[in-house]
């Protein structure tokens, strides 16, 4: 009885593997071999943006030092609590401080949502910084890679953008004088500060107008851009043969 | 039961565009030995640096709070008012220059330059280690070396002693001409330190993106850090209340 009972447990991984359920939403078994290893990546959406081999040079963590990948993550996490707090928002002069306030005294875990979208966007910065450092060190940049630096360059200003009009939207001291600080900064392009401030603000001062403007450039514009130019910087690096990786595979130990 | 018999074989599928091949990988110049199978050795250092990443953060965002303050009031200024810190080093460069020269002029030519970088260094010889070589290594130190006492000089320079109180008329003399002499000199020094290696394109890439990043740092920590009321330099503990910009 007992024996029988082990011996059917031992079994369930491969039936339920077998199963058409698992078959239905992953196709292939575990990838154990070197086959299923690749129909694995083959075969799902999420893993088909990687290759199905790497080179042993892209996996040591002193090459990368998973900085584009942090990035990543920290977009795709900024994605979620941004997403969150839409439903908890409204950008108007009036209302937009009180919303922020509530998630601090009386939304469940609201504080914890709007310091993670917070501390995710510092970081990101950051990180994006670091991993342009990381690419410039590494000649990471060199031919056949120059236009994906390039974009990645653009995908600095954006990363800056996004985090500058996200400042905005609590409505508060902080955010009012760093904007108006910001967007000074702005006005100061030669023969034609006046208008570029008064395209970002939709008024000569920070008011309802610019809070609106920023509001669906930090929703819409901005994240599609980067989610666009996303694609295809992680494109270019599959089609460039992955990552860079010294010429010479002794080179690495030095 | 046995669900074989219902579901497909893989195996029969014989439409695949891409065919696994054993022990063979599509990337040029490189031997199959030199690649892994990016399932587990690539998806498990992702999964490990997800969790990492959501750990940090919700410890962080447990233990410290986003800021704060009063509702906006257009009628009361800040001060310090401050950009986020990332733009910091951009308000810092417009307390010592004319605010077109500091705020948009700078900022393009370094984005002009870092665009430039992979046009400018065509030799892939050295790709893929860390700082080109061991000289870059030491270009990268000394370039370090040469600009934090430099730029720390200059803004401790135009606090105490001022530019500006030494000439301030016409405008074009302190906005411009000396602020873009210094830059320029401070340029040519560089270079002038890193002569003596006899670097090539991308050694001297190295020194300039060095000399760029360093500057990017120092600015936005002294403005960060070290700018209280009327963005005057103080120390950090006497910062007064909300000077940090995060
Ligand atoms: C939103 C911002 C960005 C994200 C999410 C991102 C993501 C990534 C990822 C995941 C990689 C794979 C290798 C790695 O992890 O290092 C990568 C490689 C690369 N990135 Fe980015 N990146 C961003 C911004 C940038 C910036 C600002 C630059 C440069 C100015 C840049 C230039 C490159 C280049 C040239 C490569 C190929 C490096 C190589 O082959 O060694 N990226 N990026």
């Amino acid at each position: 009885m007992i024996s029988r009972l082990r011996q059917q447990l031992r079994q369930f991984p491969d039936m339920l593997l077998q199963s058409n359920v698992w078959r239905s939403v992953f196709r292939q078994g575990y990838p154990d071999n070197d086959e299923n290893r690749s129909l694995v990546v083959m075969n799902s959406v999420f893993l088909h943006f990687h290759p199905v081999k790497v080179k042993t040079n892209t996996l040591r963590p002193a090459y990368t030092l998973g900085l584009g990948i942090i990035s990543l993550f920290l977009f795709l996490i900024l994605i979620f609590t941004g997403g969150v707090l839409t439903f908890l928002y409204l950008p108007t002069t009036e209302q937009a401080y009180i919303f922020i306030q509530e998630l601090h005294t009386s939304v469940p875990f609201g504080a914890l949502l709007r310091n993670a979208h917070r501390w995710a966007a510092h970081l990101m910065v950051l990180s994006v910084f670091l991993h342009m450092m990381r690419v410039f060190y590494t000649g990471g940049y060199k031919h056949p890679r120059e236009f994906n630096w390039v974009i990645g360059v653009i995908l600095l200003v954006i990363t800056f953008l996004l985090s500058f009009t996200g400042y905005l939207l609590p409505w508060d001291q902080l955010s009012f004088w760093a904007i108006t600080v910001g967007t000074n900064i702005a006005g100061y392009t030669p023969f034609m500060g006046a208008e570029v401030r008064a395209l970002l603000l939709g008024s000569t001062t920070v008011g309802g107008e610019a809070l609106l403007r920023f509001y669906v450039l930090h929703l819409v514009l901005l994240p599609a851009l980067l989610i666009i130019l996303l694609g295809v910087h992680f494109w270019r690096i599959r089609k460039d043969g992955g990552l860079s990786a010294p010429l010479h595979a002794e080179e690495v130990e030095k | 039961m046995s669900t074989q018999e219902f579901s497909p074989q893989q195996r029969d599928k014989d439409h695949g565009l891409v065919e696994v091949m054993g022990r063979s990988t599509p990337m040029v110049n490189k031997g199959p030995e030199d690649t892994l199978p990016s399932w587990p050795y690539l998806f498990v250092w992702e999964a490990l640096l997800f969790l990492g990443i959501s750990a940090l953060l919700l410890a962080m965002s447990i233990l410290i709070d986003a800021p704060l303050r009063e509702a906006a009031n257009p009628n009361l200024t800040e001060n310090p008012a401050k950009a986020p810190w990332y733009f910091l080093n951009l308000q810092e460069l417009l307390l010592h220059m004319n605010p077109s020269l500091a705020g948009v002029i700078v900022p393009t030519i370094v984005l002009i330059f870092l665009m430039s970088i992979p046009y400018l260094d065509r030799n892939f010889s050295d790709i893929g280690i860390w700082f080109a070589s061991r000289k870059g290594k030491l270009i990268t130190v000394w370039s370090t070396i040469y600009t934090v006492p430099l730029l720390v000089g200059l803004i401790l320079f135009d606090q105490y002693i001022r530019v500006r109180a030494l000439i301030s008329e016409p405008e074009i003399i302190p906005g411009w001409i000396i602020p873009i002499g210094v830059m320029g000199l401070l340029s040519v020094g560089l270079y002038a330190v890193i002569r003596p290696f006899r670097p090539n394109t991308r050694e001297v890439l190295v020194a300039y993106f060095t000399g760029f990043v360093v500057t990017f740092f120092i600015l936005t920590i002294a403005s960060t850090f070290f700018r209280g009321l009327g963005m005057n330099l103080t120390l950090p503990w006497d910062l007064p209340p909300g000077a940090l910009s995060f």
